[in-house]
């Protein structure tokens, strides 16, 4: 008798050990939580970004889901999305909506440093693992905080590196001396400003004449451009937002003051949108960051930027209001992020998310090019070129022009 | 640097002069707060970039269809709201509530019309480079709206010193019961004024291309406040007085641009603050106005 109930419990045993490694009941969807904004001053960066991320999401649903590792098998995807309306007040209420009511499997955060510094203390609070889509503010990366990791850009500490080592490098060469910065004060260009006042410090070949912030709501430079030409320097950096960067380029053409060298963020990273505002006489000559959307990286996963353009051109033809940039690319390159996560993470637990998130530091290269993340969350996988408008034949193209490994191009600094 | 600040503000100053002038006008004729004001003005900026895109209009004849169409416009706008709010009991604090509601809508259809990105018209519409003004370089665009905002500014003082409906017009925002009660007929002679006010935020916005970078559906909010700080400062319900508010608004903020930059954005709410606390009737005002 206890003989046969031993064989029993024996034969048993396999399968109690089977129910223990089978995978839990996998849910009926996975609910991906996010913010965007359709109106106000971050509207142009934001809804690229969302219109490309459901882009990702149209396509993983079309094929049955995205495979999620921990339940090993594919899950249709349920995105839960609000319009925070570019305002961090109604974006802190919903972040906290989103995790305590929604429920939410991911968190992905607006684009932008100023809709992601609420988002940042929200996650941490709530064990979240936040995807910050360019939130590269150097403020949101702590020891002490392994909820949030940066998925697009470099943080920016580090990303305004080749402007200050092409004007230390370059610039010191063709007689550059003085450098003014105008930036507008937020955490996003807060921190680039002192990031390159650093880098030019550290060096200590360059003259800061100029280094004034202005509220982000600043819309016109007039007087701005007359001070900065009365302390005459050769090189003049604007770090503003997309309106910024539009009002402050028209009123440098306006102003007919000349400097050899001129560089604004958008006028590579949203150039569609600046030549639309701006037009190519006023931007060519300009220096920019050299974005994604216009530099072809070789991915190891995911398709390539020109494949990643006609899914785009299709789902948002010309005139649908929805305007082409590296923020489109930013929203696509973070579903790629998602995708592999949950193909990696040994299960739903944010912890594990973080896990599988770090994990493929080093190891990814998407149509972003590659992706790394430091200790902190914070992106270092690649500093953006630097690059200048200039025309060939009837077009202004940017032109990657340093560092030299990605160059392709000479600098023009005029006389 | 300060000759240079102070000039330009000036010349800014006589633009937000013509951003503030309509809102004025509305507030000085029926009493009532037009939050919507910085929507007009936004679909002033969509109505020039249309005008353009589609038929090559410079920002000039459109700034005279805006004023013929918005015009128009103001007048049914007028007879379905303003009547019925101004026999509620508090129609002031209605007005805000009901004009918020308005400029939410226009700026969401808007939105869903057009899209959210900056739009803007080119440069050299108004002509390329610096206009060298009493040793000063001022954009060209600039002299443009200054010009087109002293244009307006002597319309509006012909239209309420030199013609008839202006007497009536100015009847009714001394007492608009005294004028009911002498047989004019207060709601064409405000629907006009109402037609008007929006026509005037409509021409401003023709210019916000040049003088504010671009305009997307979103700046309605941010034109308000500055509106407000302009016809505070220079007295409300006084059109003419806004003349006054809109240069110290604009020579203030172009000294805080060149001294104090980073602070620039708080200047209408200290300008408004300092107004209502050290002299509420605005500085062209002769008593505190009873509401």
């Amino acid at each position: 008798m206890f003989r046969r109930a031993l064989l029993g419990l024996a034969a048993l045993l396999p399968l109690g050990i089977g129910v223990a490694r089978a995978a839990p009941p996998a849910p009926a969807e996975l609910k991906i939580g996010t913010l965007y904004a359709s109106s106000g001053p971050f509207a142009s960066i934001s809804m690229p970004v969302y219109d490309a991320l459901k882009i990702w999401i149209n396509e993983k649903n079309a094929e049955g889901g995205v495979f999620v590792k921990p339940y090993n098998k594919k899950i249709p995807i349920k995105l839960i999305s609000y319009d925070d309306q570019s305002s961090t007040a109604t974006a802190a209420t919903l972040y906290n909506q989103l995790i305590t009511q929604d429920k939410v499997d991911l968190l992905i955060a607006d684009s932008g440093s100023v809709l992601t510094s609420v988002a940042v203390p929200i996650a941490k609070e709530h064990k979240m693992f936040l995807f910050d889509v360019s939130g590269t503010g150097g403020t949101f990366f702590t020891k002490d905080n392994p909820y949030i990791g940066l998925m697009a850009d470099p943080v920016s500490t580090i990303w305004p590196k080749y402007i200050a080592d092409f004007l230390d490098d370059i610039g010191v060469k063709n007689g550059i001396k003085k450098v003014a910065i105008l930036y507008s004060t937020n955490d996003f260009t807060g921190t680039q400003a002192a990031a390159v006042r650093g880098f030019i410090k550290k060096a200590g070949k360059l003259d800061i004449v100029y280094d004034q912030g202005v509220p982000t709501s600043t819309s016109n430079y007039t007087v701005l451009l007359n001070n900065i030409a009365a302390h005459n320097p050769d090189a003049v950096l604007e770090l503003g937002y997309v309106g910024n960067d539009i009002a402050f380029l028209r009123n440098l053409q306006d102003s007919g003051d000349k400097f050899r060298f001129v560089f604004t963020i958008y006028g590579g990273t949203e150039m569609d949108e600046l030549l639309k505002n701006v037009g190519a006489a006023a931007m060519q000559g300009t220096f920019s960051y050299v974005p994604a959307a216009l530099y072809d990286y070789k991915p190891n996963f995911g398709p390539t930027l020109e494949q990643f353009r006609a899914a785009w051109d299709k789902a948002y033809p010309k005139g649908s209001g929805v305007e082409w940039g590296a923020n489109a690319v930013y929203g696509y390159m973070t579903g790629l992020v998602l995708e592999r996560t949950l193909a990696t993470t040994a299960s739903m637990d944010q912890m594990a998310i973080h896990n599988a998130v770090f994990g493929l530091s080093g190891k990814l290269n998407t149509l972003d090019g590659p992706f790394a993340l430091n200790a902190e969350g914070a992106q270092v996988g690649e500093i953006t070129p630097l690059g200048q408008l200039q025309m060939q034949g009837k077009d202004l193209k940017l032109v990657a022009v340093y560092p030299p490994k990605f160059a392709k191009g000479k600098a023009d600094l005029g006389k | 640097m300060l000759v240079g600040a102070l000039f330009a503000g000036l010349v800014f100053g006589l633009y937000f002069t013509l951003v503030g002038l309509g809102l004025n006008l509305v507030f000085g004729v029926m009493r009532i707060v037009n939050l919507a004001h910085g929507d007009f003005l936004m679909l002033g900026g969509f109505a020039a970039y249309g005008l353009f895109s589609a038929f090559g209009l410079p920002p000039l004849a459109s700034a005279l269809i805006v004023l013929v169409v918005f015009t128009l416009l103001g007048l049914p706008i007028y007879y379905l709201v303003v009547p019925r709010l101004l026999a509620a009991r508090d129609s002031e604090m209605l007005s805000i509530i009901l004009f918020f509601g308005m400029s939410q809508m226009i700026e969401a259809i808007t939105t869903i019309a057009f899209g959210a990105t900056e739009r803007s018209l080119p440069g050299r519409l108004l002509g390329v480079g610096p206009v060298i003004l009493l040793g000063q370089r001022l954009p060209s665009s600039w002299v443009y709206s200054a010009v087109v905002s002293a244009v307006a500014v002597v319309g509006v003082y012909l239209y309420l010193y030199r013609t008839r409906l202006g007497t009536l017009t100015r009847a009714v925002m001394v007492s608009r019961d005294e004028a009911l009660a002498t047989g004019i007929d207060v709601h064409r002679v405000s629907a006009i004024a109402f037609g008007i006010g929006i026509a005037l935020a409509g021409i401003a916005g023709v210019f916000a291309p040049f003088m504010l970078g671009s305009v997307t559906p979103a700046i309605g909010a941010g034109i308000n406040i500055a509106a407000f700080a302009v016809i505070v400062v220079g007295t409300l319900g006084n059109p003419l007085g806004t003349v006054l508010g809109g240069i110290i608004y604009g020579v203030s903020l172009m000294l805080m641009q060149t001294y104090l930059s980073s602070w620039a954005n708080i200047l209408p709410n200290l300008l408004l603050i300092a107004v209502l606390l050290i002299r509420p009737e605005g500085l062209l005002g002769r008593q505190v106005r009873r509401a």
